[in-house]
């Protein structure tokens, strides 16, 4: 039998990473060419060419791309018309008059995404039941028309209050938009999101229009280059939720793509968790500028309900994924006689010390560099040469102010960002009501397995997981992550005398909207699932906890739920609900992937070199990853080096390569 | 690990931010009151056992060091043996807390290996804490017809809940299941920042992070101070009027005077009116905390604050004036003189801090209450909403069009679906309110238009708008933006303008439109760019009128 490739390809701000999984030999395989921002699907094209050679082996194609928030950070979205009910047009503007910056007097709102003057008010009315107050005003429709065409937008957001109780009148209006407007896209707020409050809702319907259409142009750029290299494969795409979904039902729901990269690392969590029995992971990527965190609870990513793109709201499922400002490139400096480092970031340009581009303040990666951790001539796998005398003047400088020595000070700038992250950490499981120390610790990103040992060292994490290919750890997990479509609906009830009768029909527009979403996905054979939730609170509470609906009682559920995340409960309290979710599920029969068995390890003596860990010297060995066999065990200090990626084994830690080519950092018992 | 190690100490101090920014989390997700989810009216702190804040955090400006104001004043009532390991204490009294008696704080001794290591405390408004009228009365004179008065006392002892305080708390509310939800959130928080706080203690010990504290507080101290030297020194004055306290009718003066010498500032306000009979009086120790705010908008605003922040300012306020009730003065809304102070420091200061200067802002919370029976549901209702406004144009950019006032922080404003959805009114206009916003170089943001009709009979409404007497003023060659506005049934034979009332009854059909006002302008309106002129004027924040009378603009 020939090859068979299942195929994902992640875009990166610098590179575009895949990663193919070969069926008969069961090998996974990587590949990386340089990202092509003027025209993407080129790099995607050149990175899978790269790995795969024959068109007709590719049996599946996934692909993780960030168009669609590239366009809203740089505000290069389509031009959007907004069609809001009459009197109240300007909530969206108003976006509930709510600033963070509460110290700040001067405030300024970012843009938002509909210039003013495009906003057209149109009579017509539902009331907080959804029945008709006032009926839609077809003079203020013709005149809408008649602005639209005249101004040339291309784009419209219809965000009429109440829709998500009865969608007729946005139904109406887009009718008759786009009988007199052909070629002009429509996006409606109850199609984009099905849930009360109209700015927020209003806010994810101007996103959509605004970013759709670029991110529609380009899945069909991409469904068009993938052709001309003769893929007829099915070609699905990653999305915040955290499943992936066909090129078709992409393009109806751009918003969704918005996070793809970083969501594949949750993607990758939830399938190494699956593969090796370990359920709790908390999942870090770092990098250059940015430290992101999600969890797996139960084997299952965290989702949200909401996001927020650019403190604009969306309502729509998202991985639960906290980011903060710490990375290799955030700079230490001194504030009122006190160190301080980051969250600013010495970016790429200049860049850290090291970098030799100008830059003179110390940051992380001249710390890891000074202390012998980062080998400068291995640095992107030998691309790049750092210089050690740039890190060591810089650090010299800063350290003189606080009368310490350029070494403490190097480790002093790596433990307080260690502290920073670990206590970012500390914030996502606490809120949750989760001990940090009953999860395992998965590492991924350029820099991250450099600081995973101390980070699970402060939290008291036994375990730390080096993935294979920690680079390509999105695409890795882009590949096997299932179908996911989530359908929601506003459905405010008292819980109290709810019966099953009452759910089934909450949930029977959802599960048919479900059914008709699967028939059109083609999935090949593998389990589906039909998973329903109910946003649950105390009745006068307004944050909700999303419930999944199983054999036990609900209402048990909850108590226990909110005691374990607010350490109190109300039993006896009544209970209201206030959404319907439905998430679909479909597998998409990824093989099983075996562990490998052990291999005979080589007596090694390896080279060692001088690296500073707790203000002492230690000799130190390092070795090359792919050197290290499968079932292998060393001890610390060791630092495993590969081109993307440096492994941090502190002194009384251990490391394991397990089946899965996976390194398993553990605090050595024997000592 | 030498004791004072930088880095060691940049670990602590940002723990303690971390803990607590992880209490207040903890409170506003567990929180039943809309006022405390949805507004994020409460604060939470860590605090040495010298009553220094090692850590804060809030969602709303204003409680700039008054928690710790709370736990000094209760050992100064009861002597430091006065607490125990495992008690947490209660009190909502405005003459110590500053504020009014729906603010309750919560705050507990903290221990460590035997000894008193501080204070962790928590403060939250609760939705109803007894007193004349449901919600708030806004025409109270005496501070017991707003609410029941706790003076410190405990409410969990050696461990154990006191059931016979909480029921007798509880049973002086008219919303008890809300209001214990919110007492147990409290409960959690103080757990939380005791936890958060044992486990500092436990990896650097005591030492270590006592130490780590005098060496923040210190350089707080010293950031703060060099703040304050860079502003020449001098006298600075500021004066405005409020519109009345509801009940008198007369207007209310408040007077700021700014000393900078050196690196030390001294506020003084004693100049400002005596306290007056209706319920807009403010203690003292919130006087203080709007002091430091004004200070805060001006100095080092990007640092968290801790003990160390407001060493260098002086706040100097009279007993027995506006700014420093006296029982039985009362003190439902002592924000309103608050929000005028703070706009006043800004003011005063503008001249010698051109960069951070910034024209007035609508400056009231502009409260509406609705309360009746709901004829839906047969349930009784409270809806009491502060609006949103413009505020003043900067040296840089406009104001912010329809934002909400400065002492009410991140709030966010309830949905149209939201509302009609729980109470029986409908919003027919949510809109700005065109050329409000006082002209200038940058003009002042624009107020709005919010107006409800009702859909029930017998509902009362209660109001307090302020800010019309002395609306947002410009500066530098800008101008004042619009006061704000209330009608009841406009165009009808029964309109009226009203700005104060309490519970004044409306039927079906019947119509409130509210009118906030705008920011005031920055610099001369002749210099504002014709563009900007002209995107107003599409945008329809400015009239194509008044477009042409102040800028010179045809279109």
């Amino acid at each position: 039998m020939s090859e068979q490739f299942r195929v994902a390809v992640d875009i990166g701000g610098t590179f575009t990473d895949v990663v193919v999984y070969e069926e008969t030999s069961g090998q996974f395989r990587t590949g990386k060419s340089p990202t092509t921002p003027d025209d993407l699907v080129r790099g995607v094209v050149d990175a899978m060419n790269a790995v795969v050679g024959d068109p007709d082996a590719v049996r599946s194609f996934v692909h993780g791309t960030t168009v669609g928030l590239n366009a809203l950070l740089q505000r290069r979205g389509e031009r959007v018309a907004l069609l809001a009910t009459r009197g109240v047009g300007d909530s969206y503007f108003i976006a509930r008059g709510h600033r963070l910056d509460i110290f700040n007097i001067h405030h300024v709102r970012p843009a938002p995404l509909v210039a003013k003057p495009d906003k057209i008010e149109i009579g017509g009315r539902l009331d907080w039941q959804g029945a008709e107050v006032a009926p839609l005003d077809p003079a203020d429709l013709e005149y809408a028309a008649a602005y639209i065409r005249q101004e040339g937008i291309r784009s419209v957001a219809i965000a009429f209050l109440f829709s998500y109780l009865d969608g007729r009148h946005e139904q109406a209006a887009a009718d008759y938009l786009s009988a007199a407007l052909p070629g002009v896209t429509i996006t409606m707020s109850h199609e984009a999101a099905r849930e009360w409050r109209e700015y927020e809702r209003t806010s994810t319907a101007v996103l959509s229009a605004y970013s759709g259409p670029t991110v529609r142009d380009y899945l069909s750029r991409l469904e068009k280059g993938l052709a001309d290299e003769g893929i007829s494969a099915p070609v699905r795409v990653m999305q915040s939720n955290g499943g992936i979904i066909g090129i078709a039902k992409a393009r109806t729901q751009p918003l969704q793509t918005f996070f793809s990269g970083p969501v594949g690392g949750a993607a990758g969590g939830e399938v190494l968790a699956a593969r090796t029995g370990r359920d709790n992971l908390i999942c870090v990527d770092m990098g250059g500028t940015s430290f992101d965190m999600s969890l797996i609870v139960g084997g299952k990513p965290e989702i949200l309900p909401h996001a927020d793109m650019e403190s604009f709201p969306a309502l729509m499922s998202v991985v639960d994924i906290k980011t903060i400002g710490a990375g290799g490139g955030s700079v230490a400096y001194v504030e009122a006689g006190g160190l301080r480092v980051g969250p600013e970031s010495a970016g790429a340009v200049p860049g850290p010390a090291c970098y030799g581009r100008g830059g003179t303040q110390p940051t992380v990666t001249d710390a890891n560099l000074l202390l012998g951790r980062i080998d400068p001539g291995a640095f992107l796998g030998g691309k790049m040469r750092l210089d050690v005398d740039a890190a060591r003047s810089s650090m010299t400088a800063l350290a003189g102010r606080l009368g310490l020595d350029p070494y403490a000070l190097a480790e002093g700038i790596v433990d307080v960002i260690n502290a920073k992250m670990a206590q970012a950490i500390r914030a996502i499981t606490v809120e949750r009501g989760i001990e940090p120390r009953d999860f395992s610790l998965v590492a991924f990103g350029g820099a991250g397995a450099l600081h995973a040992a101390a980070l699970a060292e402060a939290l008291g994490i036994a375990e730390v997981v080096v993935p294979a290919l920690p680079g390509a750890f999105s695409a890795w997990g882009m590949l096997q992550s299932p179908l996911r479509q989530d359908f929601t609906r506003s459905w405010f009830r008292k819980l109290d005398g709810l019966t099953p009768a009452d759910l089934d029909e909450a949930f029977a527009p959802l599960e048919a909207d479900a059914r008709e979403a699967l028939r059109t996905e083609n999935v090949e054979a593998g389990a589906v699932e039909f998973r329903r939730q109910l946003d649950t609170r105390y009745a006068g509470q307004e944050h909700t906890i999303t419930m999944a609906l199983g054999k036990t009682d609900l209402a048990t559920d909850f108590h226990e739920e909110y005691r374990r995340r607010y350490g109190h409960a109300s039993p006896g309290a009544p209970l209201e609900v206030t959404t319907a979710r439905l998430t679909l599920l479909a597998d998409v029969d990824f093989p099983t992937v075996e562990a490998s068995e052990a291999e005979e390890a080589p007596q090694r003596k390896l080279p060692t070199q001088t690296v500073i860990f707790g203000r002492r010297e230690h000799e130190t060995a390092r070795v090359d990853r792919d050197e290290l066999k499968v079932g292998e065990r060393l001890t610390g200090p060791l630092i495993i080096d590969e081109p993307t990626s440096v492994t941090i084994v502190p002194p009384g830690w251990a490391v394991a390569v397990d089946g899965f080519h996976a390194l398993i950092l553990t605090k050595d018992a024997a000592r | 690990m030498t004791v004072s190690d930088p880095i060691t100490n940049e670990i602590i101090r940002n723990s303690f931010l971390a803990v607590a920014e992880e209490m207040n989390n903890g409170l506003v997700r567990s929180a039943f009151s809309p006022v405390i989810y949805e507004s994020k009216d409460s604060a939470v702190a860590i605090i040495d056992a010298r009553h220094r804040v090692l850590g804060q955090s809030s969602g709303i400006p204003l409680f700039l060091g008054n928690l710790e104001h709370c736990t000094k004043v209760t050992e100064e009532m009861f002597g430091r043996d006065a607490w125990q390991d495992g008690d947490i204490w209660i009190m909502n009294d405005s003459y110590i807390s500053g504020t009014h008696p729906h603010d309750v704080t919560v705050y507990a001794p903290l221990f460590y290996q035997g000894d008193l290591a501080g204070f962790v405390a928590s403060r939250a408004h609760w939705l109803d804490i007894g007193g004349k009228d449901p919600g708030v009365a806004m025409d109270s004179t005496e501070i017991q017809q707003e609410g029941l008065r706790i003076k410190p006392m405990k409410i969990v002892q050696g461990g154990a809940e006191r059931t016979d305080v909480i029921e007798l708390i509880v049973g002086n509310t008219r919303f008890p299941v809300s209001c214990t939800g919110d007492l147990r959130a409290q409960f959690v928080v103080a757990e939380l920042g005791r936890r958060g706080l044992v486990e500092l203690y436990d990896r650097y010990g005591r030492e270590v992070v006592d130490t780590a504290a005098e060496v923040m507080f210190a350089q707080s101290e010293a950031q703060n101070r060099e703040g304050i030297a860079k502003i020449p020194d001098g006298t600075y004055t500021a004066e405005g009027c409020l519109d009345s306290d509801g009940i008198s009718g007369v207007p209310v003066r408040v007077e700021v005077v700014i000393e900078v010498a050196g690196d030390s500032m001294t506020i003084d306000v004693t100049g400002s009116d005596d306290a007056v009979r209706g319920p807009m009086n403010c203690g003292a120790v919130q006087t203080v905390s709007a002091c430091r705010l004004g200070f805060k908008y001006l100095v080092n605003p990007d640092q968290p604050v801790n003990g160390g922040t407001f060493a260098a300012l002086d706040v100097k306020v009279r007993p027995g004036s506006v700014l420093g009730a006296q029982e039985p003065s009362p003190c439902q809304f002592y924000f309103t003189p608050l929000g005028l102070l703070v706009d006043l420091i800004v003011k005063a200061l503008s001249p010698v801090m051109p960069e951070l200067a910034a024209a007035g802002h609508y400056g009231d919370g502009m409260i509406l209450q609705f309360s009746g029976t709901d004829p839906r549901t047969g349930n009784r209702f409270i809806e009491n909403e502060p609006h949103v406004g413009g505020w003043g144009g900067a040296p840089h950019n406009d104001g912010a069009d329809g934002m909400i006032w400065a002492m009410s922080g991140a709030f966010k404003d309830m949905p149209i679906e939201v509302f009609e959805t729980k109470f029986p009114a409908t919003i027919n206009e949510y809109a700005f309110r065109p050329d409000t916003g006082g002209a200038g170089k940058y003009r002042g943001g624009c107020g709005v238009v919010r107006e409800y009709t009702m859909l029930l009979d017998d509902c009362d409404l209660s109001l307090w708008l302020d800010r019309s007497q002395t609306p947002a003023w410009g500066i530098e060659g800008g101008s004042a933006g619009a006061a704000p506005d209330l009608i009841i049934n406009p165009g009808r034979d029964d309109e009226r303008r009203i700005m104060k009332v309490n519970r004044t009854r409306l039927n079906r059909g019947d119509t409130v439109r509210l009118m906030t006002g705008g920011g005031g302008g920055y610099g001369d309106p002749a210099e504002r760019d014709p563009d900007a002129v002209a995107r107003d004027v599409a945008a329809g924040y400015v009239t194509p009128a008044a477009a042409r009378t102040i800028y010179g603009y045809e279109a």
